[in-house]
Protein backbone atom coordinates (compact mmCIF):
# COMPACT_ATOMS: atom_id res chain seq x y z
CA UNK A 1 0.00 0.00 0.00
CA UNK A 2 1.25 3.73 -1.21
CA UNK A 3 1.66 6.32 1.68
CA UNK A 4 -0.71 8.30 0.51
CA UNK A 5 -3.33 5.59 0.93
CA UNK A 6 -2.06 4.62 4.09
CA UNK A 7 -2.23 8.86 5.40
CA UNK A 8 -5.52 8.75 4.02
CA UNK A 9 -6.70 5.52 6.00
CA UNK A 10 -4.88 6.89 9.15
CA UNK A 11 -7.04 10.14 8.52
CA UNK A 12 -10.49 8.27 8.53
CA UNK A 13 -9.94 6.14 11.28
CA UNK A 14 -9.20 9.53 13.31
CA UNK A 15 -12.19 11.28 11.99
CA UNK A 16 -13.84 7.95 13.25
CA UNK A 17 -12.30 7.95 16.62
CA UNK A 18 -13.20 11.74 16.87
CA UNK A 19 -17.19 10.64 16.43
CA UNK A 20 -16.87 7.72 19.52
CA UNK A 21 -15.09 4.54 19.20
CA UNK A 22 -13.70 3.16 16.05
CA UNK A 23 -15.72 0.63 14.49
CA UNK A 24 -12.83 -1.00 12.99
CA UNK A 25 -11.57 -1.61 16.65
CA UNK A 26 -15.07 -2.56 17.73
CA UNK A 27 -15.55 -5.56 14.92
CA UNK A 28 -12.68 -7.39 17.20
CA UNK A 29 -14.99 -7.56 20.14
CA UNK A 30 -18.04 -10.41 18.53
CA UNK A 31 -19.43 -9.60 21.84
CA UNK A 32 -20.56 -6.24 20.74
CA UNK A 33 -24.17 -6.98 19.35
CA UNK A 34 -24.96 -9.52 22.04
CA UNK A 35 -24.41 -6.55 24.27
CA UNK A 36 -26.82 -4.25 22.74
CA UNK A 37 -29.20 -6.52 22.66
CA UNK A 38 -28.87 -7.53 26.26
CA UNK A 39 -29.37 -3.55 27.06
CA UNK A 40 -32.07 -3.62 24.92
CA UNK A 41 -34.18 -6.52 26.10
CA UNK A 42 -32.53 -5.60 29.82
CA UNK A 43 -34.40 -1.75 29.33
CA UNK A 44 -37.61 -3.43 27.79
CA UNK A 45 -38.57 -5.27 30.50
CA UNK A 46 -37.72 -2.82 32.91
CA UNK A 47 -40.39 -0.81 31.57
CA UNK A 48 -42.92 -3.16 30.43
CA UNK A 49 -42.88 -5.35 33.12
CA UNK A 50 -43.38 -5.04 36.95
CA UNK A 51 -41.12 -6.64 39.34
CA UNK A 52 -38.63 -7.47 36.71
CA UNK A 53 -36.12 -5.45 38.56
CA UNK A 54 -36.48 -7.11 42.06
CA UNK A 55 -34.14 -9.67 43.47
CA UNK A 56 -35.80 -12.53 43.20
CA UNK A 57 -36.62 -12.08 38.94
CA UNK A 58 -32.84 -11.39 38.97
CA UNK A 59 -32.08 -14.47 40.45
CA UNK A 60 -34.66 -16.49 38.41
CA UNK A 61 -33.45 -15.08 35.36
CA UNK A 62 -29.37 -16.21 36.78
CA UNK A 63 -30.65 -19.51 37.27
CA UNK A 64 -32.06 -20.52 34.09
CA UNK A 65 -29.02 -18.45 32.83
CA UNK A 66 -26.50 -20.84 34.39
CA UNK A 67 -27.81 -23.96 33.86
CA UNK A 68 -28.49 -23.07 29.86
CA UNK A 69 -25.17 -21.18 29.98
CA UNK A 70 -22.96 -24.29 30.72
CA UNK A 71 -24.19 -26.12 28.43
CA UNK A 72 -23.72 -23.41 25.93
CA UNK A 73 -20.40 -22.63 26.56
CA UNK A 74 -19.02 -25.85 25.43
CA UNK A 75 -21.26 -25.67 22.55
CA UNK A 76 -19.53 -22.23 22.00
CA UNK A 77 -16.15 -23.54 21.84
CA UNK A 78 -17.21 -26.51 19.76
CA UNK A 79 -18.47 -23.89 17.31
CA UNK A 80 -15.92 -21.55 16.69
CA UNK A 81 -13.42 -24.62 16.87
CA UNK A 82 -15.71 -25.41 13.41
CA UNK A 83 -18.21 -27.99 14.68
CA UNK A 84 -21.98 -28.72 16.72
CA UNK A 85 -23.12 -30.48 18.60
CA UNK A 86 -26.50 -31.54 18.94
CA UNK A 87 -26.40 -34.37 21.44
CA UNK A 88 -25.89 -32.10 24.52
CA UNK A 89 -29.64 -32.13 25.84
CA UNK A 90 -29.78 -35.84 25.25
CA UNK A 91 -26.32 -36.16 26.95
CA UNK A 92 -27.73 -33.65 29.90
CA UNK A 93 -30.82 -35.86 30.35
CA UNK A 94 -29.09 -38.82 30.48
CA UNK A 95 -26.39 -37.85 32.90
CA UNK A 96 -28.84 -36.67 35.26
CA UNK A 97 -30.98 -39.70 35.03
CA UNK A 98 -27.50 -42.01 35.54
CA UNK A 99 -26.88 -39.51 38.31
CA UNK A 100 -30.48 -39.92 40.16
CA UNK A 101 -29.95 -43.46 39.77
CA UNK A 102 -27.04 -44.03 41.34
CA UNK A 103 -28.07 -41.91 43.77
CA UNK A 104 -31.18 -43.29 44.60
CA UNK A 105 -29.01 -47.15 44.65
CA UNK A 106 -27.40 -45.25 47.66
CA UNK A 107 -24.09 -44.90 46.10
CA UNK A 108 -22.44 -41.87 47.45
CA UNK A 109 -22.85 -38.50 45.94
CA UNK A 110 -19.71 -37.70 44.76
CA UNK A 111 -19.16 -40.88 43.67
CA UNK A 112 -22.03 -41.06 41.26
CA UNK A 113 -21.30 -37.34 40.22
CA UNK A 114 -17.48 -38.50 38.83
CA UNK A 115 -19.70 -41.41 37.40
CA UNK A 116 -21.92 -39.51 35.61
CA UNK A 117 -19.51 -36.85 34.35
CA UNK A 118 -16.95 -39.79 33.01
CA UNK A 119 -20.12 -40.81 31.14
CA UNK A 120 -20.79 -37.93 29.39
CA UNK A 121 -16.84 -37.71 28.67
CA UNK A 122 -17.25 -40.75 27.17
CA UNK A 123 -19.95 -40.19 24.92
CA UNK A 124 -18.72 -37.11 23.96
CA UNK A 125 -15.57 -38.90 23.23
CA UNK A 126 -17.42 -40.94 20.90
CA UNK A 127 -18.70 -38.10 19.31
CA UNK A 128 -15.51 -36.76 18.54
CA UNK A 129 -14.12 -40.04 17.37
CA UNK A 130 -16.58 -40.43 14.43
CA UNK A 131 -16.58 -37.23 13.67
CA UNK A 132 -12.83 -36.91 12.81
CA UNK A 133 -12.27 -40.04 12.02
CA UNK A 134 -14.83 -40.88 9.86
CA UNK A 135 -14.96 -37.23 8.57
CA UNK A 136 -18.39 -36.92 8.61
CA UNK A 137 -20.05 -33.42 9.68
CA UNK A 138 -21.23 -33.44 13.20
CA UNK A 139 -24.41 -32.09 12.58
CA UNK A 140 -25.35 -35.52 11.13
CA UNK A 141 -23.31 -37.50 13.54
CA UNK A 142 -24.49 -35.69 16.95
CA UNK A 143 -27.68 -35.37 15.62
CA UNK A 144 -27.71 -39.38 15.29
CA UNK A 145 -26.08 -39.30 19.04
CA UNK A 146 -29.14 -36.83 20.07
CA UNK A 147 -31.58 -39.27 19.13
CA UNK A 148 -29.75 -42.74 20.40
CA UNK A 149 -29.40 -41.52 23.66
CA UNK A 150 -33.05 -39.95 23.92
CA UNK A 151 -34.02 -43.55 23.02
CA UNK A 152 -31.99 -44.90 25.51
CA UNK A 153 -33.20 -42.68 27.97
CA UNK A 154 -36.89 -43.59 27.55
CA UNK A 155 -36.02 -47.49 26.83
CA UNK A 156 -34.10 -47.70 30.32
CA UNK A 157 -36.32 -45.68 32.57
CA UNK A 158 -39.96 -46.85 30.54
CA UNK A 159 -40.33 -42.91 30.09
CA UNK A 160 -40.97 -42.70 34.06
CA UNK A 161 -39.68 -40.02 35.85
CA UNK A 162 -37.72 -40.50 38.72
CA UNK A 163 -38.16 -38.33 42.08
CA UNK A 164 -35.23 -38.45 44.86
CA UNK A 165 -36.04 -37.11 48.25
CA UNK A 166 -32.36 -36.93 49.39
CA UNK A 167 -30.14 -34.23 50.10
CA UNK A 168 -26.57 -33.89 49.58
CA UNK A 169 -23.35 -31.61 50.33
CA UNK A 170 -22.52 -32.20 46.96
CA UNK A 171 -26.21 -31.11 45.18
CA UNK A 172 -25.86 -28.20 47.64
CA UNK A 173 -22.64 -26.87 46.02
CA UNK A 174 -23.97 -27.86 42.96
CA UNK A 175 -27.42 -25.75 43.23
CA UNK A 176 -28.19 -25.10 46.97
CA UNK A 177 -29.91 -21.90 47.50
CA UNK A 178 -28.10 -18.69 48.63
CA UNK A 179 -29.25 -15.00 49.91
CA UNK A 180 -31.41 -13.44 48.06
CA UNK A 181 -32.65 -16.41 46.50
CA UNK A 182 -29.93 -16.82 44.05
CA UNK A 183 -28.53 -20.97 42.93
CA UNK A 184 -24.96 -21.91 43.58
CA UNK A 185 -25.02 -22.73 39.81
CA UNK A 186 -24.83 -18.95 38.90
CA UNK A 187 -21.17 -19.46 40.61
CA UNK A 188 -20.32 -22.50 38.62
CA UNK A 189 -21.67 -20.54 35.77
CA UNK A 190 -19.99 -17.16 36.03
CA UNK A 191 -16.46 -19.88 37.11
CA UNK A 192 -16.72 -22.04 33.64
CA UNK A 193 -17.24 -19.10 31.82
CA UNK A 194 -14.77 -17.28 33.41
CA UNK A 195 -12.25 -19.98 32.88
CA UNK A 196 -13.60 -20.86 29.07
CA UNK A 197 -13.09 -17.00 28.21
CA UNK A 198 -9.19 -17.62 29.10
CA UNK A 199 -8.67 -20.55 27.67
CA UNK A 200 -10.19 -19.39 24.50
CA UNK A 201 -8.36 -15.47 24.62
CA UNK A 202 -5.04 -16.17 26.10
CA UNK A 203 -3.90 -19.84 25.71
CA UNK A 204 -2.32 -21.83 22.57
CA UNK A 205 -5.37 -24.30 22.78
CA UNK A 206 -7.10 -21.20 22.41
CA UNK A 207 -5.49 -20.03 19.43
CA UNK A 208 -5.50 -24.09 18.40
CA UNK A 209 -9.79 -23.73 19.04
CA UNK A 210 -9.93 -20.14 16.46
CA UNK A 211 -7.49 -21.96 13.58
CA UNK A 212 -9.45 -25.11 14.07
CA UNK A 213 -12.20 -22.98 12.88
CA UNK A 214 -11.64 -20.51 10.95
CA UNK A 215 -8.99 -22.37 8.68
CA UNK A 216 -8.44 -26.55 9.40
CA UNK A 217 -5.89 -26.59 6.53
CA UNK A 218 -3.76 -23.66 7.30
CA UNK A 219 -3.80 -24.80 10.96
CA UNK A 220 -3.01 -27.68 10.06
CA UNK A 221 -0.34 -26.99 8.12
CA UNK A 222 0.98 -25.13 10.73
CA UNK A 223 1.12 -27.78 13.05
CA UNK A 224 -1.84 -27.38 14.61
CA UNK A 225 -3.59 -31.16 15.84
CA UNK A 226 -6.86 -30.47 14.71
CA UNK A 227 -8.63 -33.34 15.05
CA UNK A 228 -7.21 -33.32 18.73
CA UNK A 229 -8.28 -29.95 19.59
CA UNK A 230 -12.00 -30.91 18.23
CA UNK A 231 -11.81 -34.26 20.05
CA UNK A 232 -11.50 -32.59 22.81
CA UNK A 233 -14.15 -30.21 22.23
CA UNK A 234 -16.66 -32.69 21.99
CA UNK A 235 -15.68 -33.95 25.74
CA UNK A 236 -15.79 -30.74 27.15
CA UNK A 237 -19.39 -29.63 25.44
CA UNK A 238 -20.36 -32.81 26.82
CA UNK A 239 -19.12 -33.15 30.24
CA UNK A 240 -20.75 -29.30 30.49
CA UNK A 241 -23.86 -30.50 29.41
CA UNK A 242 -23.61 -32.98 31.85
CA UNK A 243 -22.80 -30.45 35.10
CA UNK A 244 -25.65 -28.65 34.20
CA UNK A 245 -27.72 -31.87 34.14
CA UNK A 246 -26.77 -32.96 37.45
CA UNK A 247 -27.18 -29.50 38.60
CA UNK A 248 -30.66 -28.78 37.19
CA UNK A 249 -31.93 -32.37 39.18
CA UNK A 250 -29.90 -31.27 42.53
CA UNK A 251 -32.53 -28.13 42.20
CA UNK A 252 -35.92 -30.36 41.22
CA UNK A 253 -35.21 -32.96 42.76
CA UNK A 254 -36.06 -35.12 40.16
CA UNK A 255 -35.57 -36.12 36.41
CA UNK A 256 -37.59 -36.87 33.79
CA UNK A 257 -36.76 -38.81 30.58
CA UNK A 258 -37.69 -36.11 28.15
CA UNK A 259 -35.46 -33.94 30.37
CA UNK A 260 -32.79 -31.63 27.80
CA UNK A 261 -34.85 -31.60 24.98
CA UNK A 262 -34.51 -28.83 23.12
CA UNK A 263 -31.74 -27.51 24.79
CA UNK A 264 -29.43 -28.01 21.79
CA UNK A 265 -31.40 -25.26 20.13
CA UNK A 266 -31.76 -23.03 23.11
CA UNK A 267 -27.79 -23.14 23.47
CA UNK A 268 -26.55 -23.08 19.66
CA UNK A 269 -29.49 -19.82 20.23
CA UNK A 270 -27.85 -18.50 22.66
CA UNK A 271 -24.32 -18.80 21.57
CA UNK A 272 -25.14 -17.10 18.08
CA UNK A 273 -26.82 -14.09 19.75
CA UNK A 274 -23.67 -13.69 21.06
CA UNK A 275 -21.74 -13.14 18.06
CA UNK A 276 -20.06 -16.60 17.57
CA UNK A 277 -20.14 -17.71 14.28
CA UNK A 278 -22.20 -20.75 12.82
CA UNK A 279 -19.76 -21.56 9.97
CA UNK A 280 -16.69 -21.16 13.00
CA UNK A 281 -13.22 -19.89 13.87
CA UNK A 282 -14.90 -16.53 15.28
CA UNK A 283 -16.56 -15.92 18.72
CA UNK A 284 -16.79 -15.38 22.29
CA UNK A 285 -17.65 -16.96 25.46
CA UNK A 286 -18.24 -13.66 27.11
CA UNK A 287 -21.03 -13.14 24.02
CA UNK A 288 -22.63 -16.41 24.85
CA UNK A 289 -22.86 -15.89 28.54
CA UNK A 290 -25.35 -12.65 27.26
CA UNK A 291 -27.31 -14.68 24.72
CA UNK A 292 -27.74 -16.96 27.83
CA UNK A 293 -29.01 -14.10 30.35
CA UNK A 294 -30.99 -12.64 26.93
CA UNK A 295 -32.62 -16.28 26.98
CA UNK A 296 -32.83 -16.14 30.49
CA UNK A 297 -34.77 -12.44 30.96
CA UNK A 298 -36.66 -13.07 27.84
CA UNK A 299 -38.40 -16.57 29.82
CA UNK A 300 -38.87 -14.72 33.20
CA UNK A 301 -39.96 -11.35 31.59
CA UNK A 302 -42.74 -12.37 29.58
CA UNK A 303 -44.49 -14.12 32.43
CA UNK A 304 -43.69 -10.69 34.82
CA UNK A 305 -45.15 -8.81 31.73
CA UNK A 306 -48.44 -10.98 31.69
CA UNK A 307 -47.80 -12.86 28.49
CA UNK A 308 -48.51 -16.44 27.80
CA UNK A 309 -45.70 -18.17 28.77
CA UNK A 310 -46.15 -19.65 24.90
CA UNK A 311 -44.82 -16.74 23.53
CA UNK A 312 -41.65 -17.26 24.99
CA UNK A 313 -40.17 -19.10 21.82
CA UNK A 314 -41.52 -16.84 19.68
CA UNK A 315 -39.78 -14.28 21.24
CA UNK A 316 -36.56 -15.99 21.37
CA UNK A 317 -36.46 -16.71 17.46
CA UNK A 318 -36.66 -12.89 17.14
CA UNK A 319 -34.25 -12.19 19.27
CA UNK A 320 -32.23 -14.73 17.80
CA UNK A 321 -32.51 -13.40 14.16
CA UNK A 322 -31.90 -9.92 15.52
CA UNK A 323 -28.99 -10.23 17.32
CA UNK A 324 -27.43 -12.08 14.19
CA UNK A 325 -28.71 -8.81 11.77
CA UNK A 326 -26.39 -6.50 14.38
CA UNK A 327 -23.58 -8.74 14.19
CA UNK A 328 -23.54 -9.27 10.89
CA UNK A 329 -23.66 -5.48 10.47
CA UNK A 330 -20.58 -4.30 12.74
CA UNK A 331 -18.86 -7.55 11.06
CA UNK A 332 -19.44 -5.78 7.51
CA UNK A 333 -18.60 -2.63 8.57
CA UNK A 334 -15.28 -0.74 9.22
CA UNK B 1 28.04 -34.70 -6.52
CA UNK B 2 29.55 -34.65 -2.99
CA UNK B 3 27.28 -35.63 0.16
CA UNK B 4 27.22 -31.38 0.82
CA UNK B 5 25.93 -30.26 -1.81
CA UNK B 6 22.20 -30.52 -0.92
CA UNK B 7 20.24 -29.27 1.63
CA UNK B 8 17.39 -31.41 0.50
CA UNK B 9 17.98 -34.20 -1.96
CA UNK B 10 14.63 -36.77 -3.48
CA UNK B 11 15.65 -39.96 -5.46
CA UNK B 12 13.45 -41.39 -7.51
CA UNK B 13 10.58 -40.62 -5.71
CA UNK B 14 6.96 -42.40 -6.95
CA UNK B 15 3.65 -41.77 -5.55
CA UNK B 16 0.29 -43.54 -6.57
CA UNK B 17 -3.28 -42.34 -6.03
CA UNK B 18 -5.51 -45.76 -6.57
CA UNK B 19 -3.27 -47.29 -9.17
CA UNK B 20 -2.44 -44.30 -10.94
CA UNK B 21 1.38 -42.96 -10.52
CA UNK B 22 0.93 -39.65 -9.99
CA UNK B 23 4.42 -39.08 -9.66
CA UNK B 24 7.00 -42.33 -11.27
CA UNK B 25 10.17 -41.74 -9.67
CA UNK B 26 11.51 -38.28 -9.76
CA UNK B 27 14.69 -37.12 -8.51
CA UNK B 28 14.83 -33.42 -6.93
CA UNK B 29 17.15 -31.48 -4.89
CA UNK B 30 18.25 -28.15 -3.53
CA UNK B 31 21.16 -26.67 -2.61
CA UNK B 32 21.92 -24.29 0.07
CA UNK B 33 20.82 -20.90 -0.64
CA UNK B 34 19.46 -21.40 -3.63
CA UNK B 35 15.96 -20.71 -5.00
CA UNK B 36 14.59 -23.43 -7.02
CA UNK B 37 11.79 -22.44 -9.49
CA UNK B 38 9.20 -25.90 -9.67
CA UNK B 39 7.26 -25.57 -12.77
CA UNK B 40 4.62 -27.71 -15.02
CA UNK B 41 1.17 -27.60 -15.68
CA UNK B 42 -1.67 -28.50 -13.38
CA UNK B 43 -1.53 -32.06 -12.79
CA UNK B 44 2.37 -31.72 -13.69
CA UNK B 45 2.89 -33.14 -9.84
CA UNK B 46 4.65 -30.41 -8.27
CA UNK B 47 2.04 -30.63 -5.17
CA UNK B 48 2.38 -34.12 -4.60
CA UNK B 49 6.36 -33.81 -4.94
CA UNK B 50 6.28 -31.03 -2.40
CA UNK B 51 3.30 -33.21 -0.26
CA UNK B 52 5.84 -35.71 -0.36
CA UNK B 53 8.83 -33.49 0.74
CA UNK B 54 6.81 -32.01 3.63
CA UNK B 55 5.39 -35.61 5.06
CA UNK B 56 1.70 -35.05 4.20
CA UNK B 57 2.03 -38.14 1.83
CA UNK B 58 4.22 -40.52 2.29
CA UNK B 59 6.53 -41.93 -1.27
CA UNK B 60 5.70 -45.25 -2.58
CA UNK B 61 8.81 -45.62 -3.41
CA UNK B 62 12.55 -43.77 -3.00
CA UNK B 63 14.59 -41.99 -0.76
CA UNK B 64 14.76 -38.26 0.98
CA UNK B 65 18.09 -36.89 2.44
CA UNK B 66 17.86 -33.92 4.25
CA UNK B 67 21.53 -32.25 4.28
CA UNK B 68 23.03 -35.42 3.50
CA UNK B 69 21.14 -37.46 6.09
CA UNK B 70 17.87 -40.15 4.67
CA UNK B 71 14.76 -38.70 6.23
CA UNK B 72 11.24 -40.22 6.94
CA UNK B 73 8.39 -37.60 7.92
CA UNK B 74 4.99 -38.80 9.01
CA UNK B 75 3.83 -35.40 9.69
CA UNK B 76 4.02 -31.75 8.32
CA UNK B 77 5.14 -31.20 11.86
CA UNK B 78 8.21 -33.43 11.59
CA UNK B 79 9.29 -31.83 8.66
CA UNK B 80 8.38 -28.77 10.65
CA UNK B 81 10.68 -29.42 13.37
CA UNK B 82 13.93 -29.94 10.67
CA UNK B 83 12.87 -26.51 9.02
CA UNK B 84 11.03 -27.12 5.98
CA UNK B 85 7.87 -24.43 5.61
CA UNK B 86 5.39 -24.59 3.19
CA UNK B 87 3.86 -21.01 2.71
CA UNK B 88 0.40 -22.19 0.58
CA UNK B 89 -1.40 -19.63 -1.64
CA UNK B 90 -4.67 -19.42 0.19
CA UNK B 91 -3.95 -21.34 3.15
CA UNK B 92 -1.00 -19.45 5.01
CA UNK B 93 -3.37 -17.62 7.32
CA UNK B 94 -6.52 -17.91 8.78
CA UNK B 95 -8.43 -14.65 7.93
CA UNK B 96 -10.31 -14.33 10.64
CA UNK B 97 -7.92 -14.22 13.39
CA UNK B 98 -5.54 -11.57 13.96
CA UNK B 99 -2.52 -10.89 12.38
CA UNK B 100 -0.17 -11.46 15.75
CA UNK B 101 -1.99 -14.54 16.52
CA UNK B 102 -1.56 -15.72 12.68
CA UNK B 103 2.06 -14.99 12.95
CA UNK B 104 2.80 -17.22 15.79
CA UNK B 105 -0.27 -19.84 15.21
CA UNK B 106 1.59 -23.32 16.76
CA UNK B 107 4.58 -21.52 18.23
CA UNK B 108 3.14 -19.20 20.72
CA UNK B 109 4.76 -17.61 23.27
CA UNK B 110 3.84 -18.36 26.64
CA UNK B 111 4.40 -17.19 30.15
CA UNK B 112 3.98 -19.73 32.71
CA UNK B 113 1.74 -19.40 35.97
CA UNK B 114 2.06 -22.20 38.22
CA UNK B 115 1.00 -25.39 35.88
CA UNK B 116 -0.81 -23.14 33.26
CA UNK B 117 0.75 -21.49 30.41
CA UNK B 118 -0.75 -18.62 29.03
CA UNK B 119 0.15 -16.65 25.38
CA UNK B 120 2.63 -13.94 25.93
CA UNK B 121 0.77 -10.80 24.14
CA UNK B 122 3.02 -8.48 24.80
CA UNK B 123 5.96 -10.67 23.25
CA UNK B 124 3.50 -11.54 20.44
CA UNK B 125 2.33 -7.72 19.95
CA UNK B 126 6.29 -6.40 19.57
CA UNK B 127 8.11 -9.19 17.29
CA UNK B 128 4.67 -8.95 15.09
CA UNK B 129 4.74 -5.49 14.69
CA UNK B 130 8.54 -5.01 14.27
CA UNK B 131 9.00 -7.80 11.48
CA UNK B 132 5.43 -5.95 9.75
CA UNK B 133 7.90 -2.79 10.16
CA UNK B 134 10.75 -4.81 8.52
CA UNK B 135 8.19 -6.10 5.38
CA UNK B 136 6.78 -2.47 5.40
CA UNK B 137 3.25 -3.20 6.31
CA UNK B 138 1.31 -0.33 7.73
CA UNK B 139 -1.68 -1.08 10.17
CA UNK B 140 -3.35 0.28 12.88
CA UNK B 141 -2.99 -2.81 15.38
CA UNK B 142 -1.18 -6.82 14.91
CA UNK B 143 -4.82 -7.44 16.41
CA UNK B 144 -6.71 -6.16 13.46
CA UNK B 145 -8.04 -9.84 11.44
CA UNK B 146 -6.04 -10.75 8.70
CA UNK B 147 -9.13 -10.10 6.37
CA UNK B 148 -7.88 -6.18 6.38
CA UNK B 149 -4.64 -7.45 4.34
CA UNK B 150 -4.25 -7.74 0.56
CA UNK B 151 -3.08 -10.84 -0.81
CA UNK B 152 0.58 -9.40 -1.20
CA UNK B 153 0.39 -8.37 2.53
CA UNK B 154 -0.45 -12.01 3.16
CA UNK B 155 1.96 -13.69 1.45
CA UNK B 156 4.77 -11.55 3.04
CA UNK B 157 3.84 -11.85 6.51
CA UNK B 158 3.46 -16.14 6.12
CA UNK B 159 7.18 -15.55 4.16
CA UNK B 160 8.13 -13.13 7.46
CA UNK B 161 7.09 -15.71 9.77
CA UNK B 162 9.09 -18.29 8.10
CA UNK B 163 12.25 -16.14 8.11
CA UNK B 164 11.38 -15.01 12.13
CA UNK B 165 11.06 -18.73 12.97
CA UNK B 166 14.41 -19.84 11.36
CA UNK B 167 13.02 -21.66 8.86
CA UNK B 168 16.09 -23.64 6.56
CA UNK B 169 13.98 -24.28 3.30
CA UNK B 170 10.77 -22.78 2.54
CA UNK B 171 8.68 -23.44 -0.07
CA UNK B 172 5.90 -21.32 -1.98
CA UNK B 173 2.78 -22.79 -3.64
CA UNK B 174 2.12 -20.25 -5.95
CA UNK B 175 2.56 -17.19 -4.06
CA UNK B 176 2.20 -14.85 -6.79
CA UNK B 177 -0.79 -16.13 -8.54
CA UNK B 178 -3.72 -14.37 -7.19
CA UNK B 179 -1.35 -11.09 -7.12
CA UNK B 180 -1.58 -7.38 -9.34
CA UNK B 181 1.69 -7.14 -11.05
CA UNK B 182 2.77 -4.82 -8.48
CA UNK B 183 2.17 -7.01 -5.78
CA UNK B 184 3.90 -9.95 -7.47
CA UNK B 185 7.19 -7.62 -7.82
CA UNK B 186 7.16 -6.70 -3.74
CA UNK B 187 6.96 -10.53 -2.92
CA UNK B 188 9.59 -11.36 -5.46
CA UNK B 189 11.67 -8.77 -3.51
CA UNK B 190 10.72 -10.58 -0.66
CA UNK B 191 12.26 -13.83 -2.37
CA UNK B 192 15.22 -12.19 -2.78
CA UNK B 193 15.68 -11.22 0.66
CA UNK B 194 14.70 -14.77 2.14
CA UNK B 195 17.71 -16.02 -0.07
CA UNK B 196 20.09 -13.47 1.59
CA UNK B 197 19.34 -14.09 4.58
CA UNK B 198 20.58 -17.95 4.12
CA UNK B 199 17.56 -20.01 3.32
CA UNK B 200 16.74 -22.07 -0.19
CA UNK B 201 13.11 -21.70 -1.71
CA UNK B 202 11.30 -23.77 -3.70
CA UNK B 203 9.09 -21.76 -5.62
CA UNK B 204 5.95 -23.48 -7.25
CA UNK B 205 4.48 -21.67 -10.04
CA UNK B 206 2.86 -22.99 -13.31
CA UNK B 207 4.21 -19.55 -14.98
CA UNK B 208 7.82 -19.11 -15.63
CA UNK B 209 7.36 -15.21 -15.81
CA UNK B 210 6.60 -15.17 -12.32
CA UNK B 211 9.86 -16.96 -11.03
CA UNK B 212 12.40 -16.48 -13.62
CA UNK B 213 13.43 -13.00 -12.12
CA UNK B 214 14.42 -14.89 -8.64
CA UNK B 215 15.29 -18.48 -9.63
CA UNK B 216 18.86 -19.91 -9.32
CA UNK B 217 17.47 -23.16 -10.80
CA UNK B 218 14.61 -24.34 -13.27
CA UNK B 219 12.97 -28.01 -12.55
CA UNK B 220 9.62 -28.69 -15.01
CA UNK B 221 7.55 -31.80 -14.19
CA UNK B 222 5.33 -33.21 -16.99
CA UNK B 223 2.87 -35.93 -15.99
CA UNK B 224 4.45 -37.06 -12.52
CA UNK B 225 7.96 -37.30 -14.47
CA UNK B 226 10.90 -34.29 -14.64
CA UNK B 227 11.10 -33.14 -17.81
CA UNK B 228 14.05 -30.48 -17.59
CA UNK B 229 16.34 -29.46 -15.12
CA UNK B 230 18.57 -26.14 -16.01
CA UNK B 231 20.57 -23.51 -14.54
CA UNK B 232 18.65 -20.30 -15.35
CA UNK B 233 21.75 -19.07 -16.94
CA UNK B 234 21.25 -21.82 -19.48
CA UNK B 235 17.50 -21.01 -20.70
CA UNK B 236 15.50 -18.27 -21.34
CA UNK B 237 11.92 -18.02 -20.17
CA UNK B 238 10.50 -18.70 -23.90
CA UNK B 239 12.44 -21.93 -23.46
CA UNK B 240 10.52 -22.86 -21.08
CA UNK B 241 7.54 -21.47 -21.33
CA UNK B 242 7.77 -23.99 -24.28
CA UNK B 243 9.08 -27.15 -22.52
CA UNK B 244 5.79 -26.84 -19.97
CA UNK B 245 3.38 -26.40 -22.77
CA UNK B 246 4.51 -28.93 -24.94
CA UNK B 247 5.01 -31.31 -22.37
CA UNK B 248 6.22 -35.23 -22.66
CA UNK B 249 7.06 -34.48 -26.21
CA UNK B 250 10.65 -33.57 -25.49
CA UNK B 251 13.18 -36.30 -24.37
CA UNK B 252 13.57 -36.83 -20.75
CA UNK B 253 16.62 -34.97 -18.99
CA UNK B 254 19.22 -37.41 -17.47
CA UNK B 255 19.53 -37.55 -13.66
CA UNK B 256 21.28 -35.34 -12.00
Amino acid sequence: MDPQAVEARVQAQARRRIRGISLAELRRYPEVGALAGFLAVFLGFAIAAPYFLTLDSLAGIMTIAAELGLVAIGVTLLMIAGEFDLSVGSVLGVSAMAFALMARAGIPHLLAFLAALSLAAAIGALNGWVVTRGRLPSFIVTLGSMMFWRGVLLAVTGGFPIAYEGKSLLMFVLSGRLPGGFHASALWFLTVALIATLVLTRTPFGNAIFASGGNPQAARALGVEVARVKQIGFILTAVLAALAGIIQFSRFGSVDPLRGEGVELEAIAATVTGGTLLTGGYGSVIGTVLGALIVGMVRNGLVLAGAPAYWYRAFIGLVLVGAVIINLRIRRSG
Amino acid sequence: MSEGRWLVEMRGIVKRFDGVEALAGVDFAVGYQEVVGLLGDNGAGKSTLIKVLTGVYPPDDGEIYFEGRPVRFRSPREARALGIETVYQDLALVEMMSIARNFFLGREPVRRVGPFSFLDMREMEQVTRQVLEEIGIRVRSVWEPVSVLSGGERQSIAIGRALHFGVRLLILDEPTSALSIKETRKVLGYVEEVRRRGLSVIFITHNIYHVYPVADRLVILSHGRKIGDFRKTDVSPEMVAELIAGGITLPEEGKP
